[in-house]
């Protein structure tokens, strides 16, 4: 699959996580500092989305039970959660954010 | 840190294999030990979760496998001797010696009690009673999935946390369900008065008949169910009776071997590091009693935060490790298909502003109640807003004085009401 257009970077700040889809596929896009990454936005331990919690140092907490995950690498750092989240590449060019979907 | 015991190449002893015996087992790894390292634990299952024993485990035996606390292949990875359906019966403490249940004995450098706590019984209607049940571990959850499938009406005995989740769990899969609660209000310890009014609308708009202030007179076991007296003046018969008033702490192995007993709470009584009054022993979880610095008074506390949080510092003080840094207390319950967070604790003293509009019975929502006195916030509820309530945090953890009612402005994004608050007071 090709780089999508997924967002323009006027949608989100410096620390803002916001929810996008593609296909059906629920996404969690993160900008710290210049950078973007892009996770999936459910929860590893439960049904909960990523987008409307707590981002903060590089780290997606979830609004349910405070699982943490590094959305760089997708790591899950504390429990409730074991498994890693799933991310995504990224790039910007002009406004527009593109994500990599393999 | 200093621990007379580093030098010490016996086993670390953990005795109680749920949350907090589980979580020390892999914080000591962690932390650097490398001893041989017991788990021991009365049930027959790997160390698992109990918060959903009473929401989806009850409705879908497929969720069973989400809830354990480790992978399966974690105990033999790292090295945990994990001995399940087995119990230590006695611990020596001067001679650091451990008794099993099978007669079997074992020396042990420290020794961390996280035995928990087992359902508070109600003397008339005793686990053995049939058509009654109480929920604390998985078997008893997976008992009462059974009886769930052949009995179409319940009776809850008890309106908190438990009950109300097993009640909302139960009418969610169809069953007619009354809920029996002596209190006025549900949760009367917990929350405001209108939340407890919101959450009984809740209730009752989802079908569940609650029966509030209301106790039970007498109790007798008939052919078609357990009967109950009510002091309403009328009775109710039920097929399959749960009972949810609260939880004991299993402390008999530690008070026998001449641990501290804290005799308000009956928890064992442990310092900043979990440390029990007895040399080399060390208490974490349900059990355990210990001075809060943020409620400033010692406390038993029963949720997943504390004990994960005790069997932290417990693990760092084995492994002459430097302690984790003090917690907010948080706790989170799922109730009626709404997730409740709350941080600090409920006082009826506090002054309490609402943030976002509370939804009527069956409407969809989110809000939060913020509790303070002079400027402090010492109780947030967030219900449906486990990320706004996050951002409290550095509110709750620097005892930041602020105006408590510019956060309730849900015109404005909290985490920036919060930054401006923290500017305030800096």
């Amino acid at each position: 699959m090709p780089w999508i257009h997924i967002a323009n970077s006027d949608q989100l700040q410096d620390g803002d996580v916001i929810a996008v889809s593609i296909d059906k596929q629920n996404v969690a896009l993160y900008q710290d500092g210049d950078s973007y990454f892009a996770t999936d936005n459910v929860c590893t331990h439960q049904f909960a989305l990523l987008s409307d919690g707590y981002f903060e140092d590089g780290c997606i907490e979830c609004p349910l039970h405070q699982a943490r995950f590094d959305v760089r690498t997708g790591k899950a750092l504390c429990a409730p959660a074991t498994t890693d989240l799933r991310t995504f590449p990224t790039k910007r060019e002009g406004i527009k954010i593109f994500l990599h979907v393999e | 840190m200093t621990n007379l015991h580093t030098n010490s190449n016996l086993p670390v002893l953990i005795v109680g294999a749920g949350q907090a015996g589980a979580t020390a087992a892999a914080e000591l790894r962690k932390f650097g030990c490398g001893k041989q390292i017991i788990l021991c634990g009365a049930e027959t299952h790997a160390p698992y979760e109990r918060p959903p024993l009473s929401k989806h485990v009850l409705a879908d035996q497929e969720r069973e496998r989400d809830i354990f606390i480790h992978p399966a292949s974690f105990y033999e990875d790292h090295g945990i001797d994990l001995r399940l359906g087995t119990t230590v019966v006695a611990l020596n403490a001067k001679e650091k010696t451990a008794y099993f249940k099978d007669g079997s004995k074992t020396e042990y450098g420290s020794c961390l009690i996280a035995t928990g706590g087992n359902a508070r019984v109600l003397p008339e209607l005793p686990q053995s009673t049939p058509g009654v049940h109480y929920v604390r571990t998985l078997q008893n959850a997976r008992d009462l999935r059974a009886a769930l499938e052949s009995k179409t009406h319940i009776l809850v005995i008890g309106g908190g946390f438990l009950g109300l989740e097993i009640a909302s769990s139960a009418r969610t899969s169809g069953h007619e369900v009354t809920l029996v609660e002596a209190a006025a209000r549900l949760l009367p310890r917990a929350l405001p008065a209108v939340l407890s009014e919101w959450l009984a609308d809740r209730a009752r708009a989802i079908g569940i008949n609650l029966r509030l202030g209301v106790s039970i007179n007498a109790v007798a076991v008939e052919a078609d169910g357990v009967k109950l007296n009510l002091s309403s003046g009328t009775s109710i018969t039920a097929a399959l009776v749960i009972v949810a008033v609260g939880l004991h702490p299993e402390v008999e192995l530690a008070r026998n071997a001449g641990l501290r007993i804290n005799h308000e709470n009956g928890g064992i009584s442990v310092g900043p590091d979990c440390s029990s009054s007895l040399a080399g022993i060390y208490a974490a979880g349900d059990c355990a009693s210990q001075m809060n610095p943020f409620f400033g008074r010692e406390v038993r506390l029963e949720s997943w935060q504390n004990a994960n949080v005790q069997a932290q510092c417990a693990a760092a003080a084995i492994a002459g490790a430097v302690q984790p840094k003090n917690v907010v207390p948080w706790f989170w319950t799922d109730q009626l298909g709404w997730n409740i967070q709350m941080y600090g604790e409920y006082d009826s003293t506090l002054e309490y502003v609402l943030r976002g509009e509370i939804p009527s019975a069956l409407e969809p929502g989110k809000f939060m109640l913020l509790g303070g006195r002079a400027g402090v916030l010492r109780h947030a509820i967030a219900i449906n807003a486990g990320g706004d309530l996050r951002q409290t945090h550095p509110l709750f953890e620097r005892h930041a004085s602020c105006n408590i009612a510019a956060l309730a402005d849900h015109t404005q994004p909290l985490r920036k009401l919060v930054a401006v608050a923290l500017n305030a007071c800096a």
